[in-house]
């Protein structure tokens, strides 16, 4: 078991030492890979695999810090989508000036769903009402008429340039959605290290202590899941400019089952969980010649194996091992184990 | 006034559907604390299974009886691998019921394919009339097997000596197990008898309805709907749920908005869970087993 003790100088240097070099690791990777392969193909799964980390990390923040699993982050980003695209086609607006609104809806959205299911109602309650909410969200599409473009869905214009930078190459695009990537692993980071992501933690570890001492937990929740929903509301709108255009099957509710077997495979308590699980699920089937069919059964076996065998996700339970071993090794040598 | 009742008659068939299903979430999710979500799954491979056999040539009721059996066999074995072993923690039981429902949809896309799957009639098209109302023979069959499933499992529940031990094993699980209860193997029972509902409702479905593979996920938030609504583990409720939401799809569908049925069902769980959230009929404490 892990025992609190206070970090020596040394050990949070070599500590911040070896978090710096895998921050530096994960960003030259992502950097450095359309110098890997040049195709088409690879630059948009891996477009593909971003827009999803950016949700994912959301639903990390929710999950692996405060506990609660959605089922509705697909529909959020469908929020954040429709919102983007029918401000680009009603008054013009264009992507930049589009995220904060569809970042905002997205969150507003999740704030109602949350004052709804989240203030009496147990964890398992959460999840049906989100999973419901997702069903509902596509009905409403499909039956919004001219609006909502209905079943086929909406077209929405490229994304343009900015500062000189033409965002239709898809290079420039794999940019643009690396730095959304970054940006929200740091955000993540950011509110782990901090008062916020332990008072989240308590929540998740306890909540009927956490609230004992003075934690307003259900304002908690409600705030971390309208949170979650910024994240999605904001690959909602990349989606909907990368691919240019919108349909109520890309926001159903099984997207959400992938999202949620994406970061559980990751490991949602870890860094670079979601990122892990994103480029597990989306690149396997390429790096395996899998039919999709078969793929999809491998993920549904995976994830059962993953939550039986390994419950901290497939990085989480390498790192358990690793660090297993590495204790025996010591305690052969003769060396204290931490 | 004779739409009226047509839309009745018609109701009381989807609505004995959706209780058969919800029936099995119920007991699943109340007394055993299982959130499975897989459950449509299990109703979409009970309705395959069905048409397998009868497209080979058996009996609709041969194959009715053995896609119920099959799924009620799925589930005590997936209880026995996997779902015994989450009971501490619901919420990786859960993630477990998620991976299922991936890996149920695309074996069945595996060995059958996409295409709908529907039988012939098993009543050979047979449709009474009544005053002004058409009975369709199949539906009312729909009616009378779910309606005998139902008695026996309250009378199970609500009577047998089972029943009382399943209840009081709940109700305070040590003490339950002091008195010799083997709760674990109540559980495993559960799960079972669940599945086998599941499956059972599957092939009354295909009876009535061309089914996918894709099928899976709008029947569990149906099931989970009624469930909720009725009080979780209350078979009563159940019922009662079951009913209001197919007079709901039956009218929805009868005058002209049949697109927002499963609007409806949704949003009707939503109010309740808001209002009244141990649903219309009170149900059990809840997923209390740890």
């Amino acid at each position: 078991m892990h025992v609190v003790t206070r970090p020596t100088k040394l050990g949070k240097r070599i500590r911040f030492s070896r978090g710096a070099a895998g921050a530096a690791f994960v960003i030259v990777a992502l950097l450095a890979a359309p110098w890997i392969t040049h195709s088409y193909r690879f630059l948009s799964i891996a477009i593909s695999a971003g827009i999803a980390t950016i949700t994912l990390y959301g639903l990390a923040i929710l999950f692996g810090q405060t506990g609660l699993l959605s089922m509705a982050q697909a529909a959020f980003m469908g929020v954040g989508a429709y919102t983007a695209t029918i401000l680009a086609r009603a008054i013009g607006l264009g992507f930049w000036s589009s995220i904060p609104f569809a970042m905002i809806a997205s969150a507003m959205v999740a704030g109602v769903l949350g004052v709804f299911s989240l203030r009496v109602i147990s964890a398992q309650y959460f999840i049906i009402v989100t999973f419901a909410f997702g069903a509902l969200f596509s009905i409403i599409m499909i039956n919004g008429g001219s609006f909502t473009g209905a079943a086929t869905g909406l077209d929405v214009g490229p994304i343009g340039s900015v500062l000189g930078i033409n965002l239709n190459k898809i290079r420039n695009f794999y940019y643009l959605t690396v730095f959304f990537v970054l940006a929200s692993i740091l955000v993540t980071y950011l509110i782990s290290i901090s008062p916020y992501g332990r008072t989240l933690r308590a929540i998740r570890e306890n909540e009927l202590l956490a609230r004992s001492v003075a934690i307003v937990t259900d304002f908690h929740k409600i705030a971390v899941f309208m949170l979650s929903g910024l994240f999605a509301g904001l690959a909602g709108v990349l989606q909907a400019h990368f691919l240019q255009h919108i349909s109520p099957a890309l926001y159903e509710t099984f997207p959400s089952v992938y999202l949620a077997l994406m970061v559980m495979i990751g490991g949602p308590r870890m860094l670079y969980g979601p990122l892990a699980g994103a480029i597990i699920i989306y690149f396997l089937p390429e790096v395996l010649h899998l039919d999709p069919v078969d793929a999809r059964i491998a993920y549904g076996a995976a994830l059962v194996m993953v939550i039986m065998l390994l419950p901290s996700g497939l990085i989480g339970g390498f790192i358990d091992l690793y660090r297993r071993a590495t204790a025996r090794a010591r305690q052969r040598y003769g060396e204290d184990p931490e | 006034m004779g739409i009226f009742i047509q839309q009745i008659v018609n109701s009381l068939s989807v609505g004995s559907v959706i209780i058969l299903v919800g029936l099995g979430v119920t007991i699943i999710f109340g007394l055993t604390g299982i959130v499975n979500f897989a459950h449509g799954e299990f109703v979409m491979v009970g309705g395959m299974v069905t048409w397998v056999l009868v497209s080979s040539g058996a009996n609709f009721f041969v194959a009715l009886l053995a896609g119920g059996v099959a799924v009620g066999a799925l589930g005590l074995l997936l209880e026995r691998t996997l779902f015994r072993f989450t009971l501490k923690r619901p919420m990786n039981g859960f993630i477990v019921s998620l991976g299922l429902v991936v890996l149920l949809q695309h074996i069945v896309i595996r060995a059958l394919n996409t295409n709908q799957k529907s039988i012939l009639d098993p009543m050979g098209d047979v449709v009474w009339q009544v005053g002004s109302v058409r009975i369709v023979a199949m539906r009312l069959v729909v009616v009378v097997i779910t309606a005998i499933v139902v008695a026996v499992t309250f009378f199970t529940i609500q009577r047998s000596r089972y029943g009382m031990a399943l209840r009081a094993s709940l109700a305070d699980r040590e003490t339950a197990s002091l008195m010799g209860i083997p709760i674990r193997r109540y559980i495993a029972a559960v799960f079972a008898y669940g599945s086998f509902l599941a499956g059972l409702g599957g092939a009354l479905l295909i009876a009535l309805f061309p089914v996918t593979a894709f099928l899976g996920t709008t029947i569990t938030v149906r099931a989970f709907a009624v469930a909720l609504i009725g009080g979780l583990g209350n078979v009563t409720g159940c019922v009662v749920a079951g009913i209001i939401l197919g007079l709901i799809n039956g009218f929805s569908a009868g005058y002209g908005l049949p697109q927002w049925t499963d609007a409806y069902s949704f949003g009707l769980m939503i109010l309740i869970l808001l209002v009244r959230p141990q649903g219309l009929l009170s149900g059990t404490e809840g997923p209390s087993v740890g």
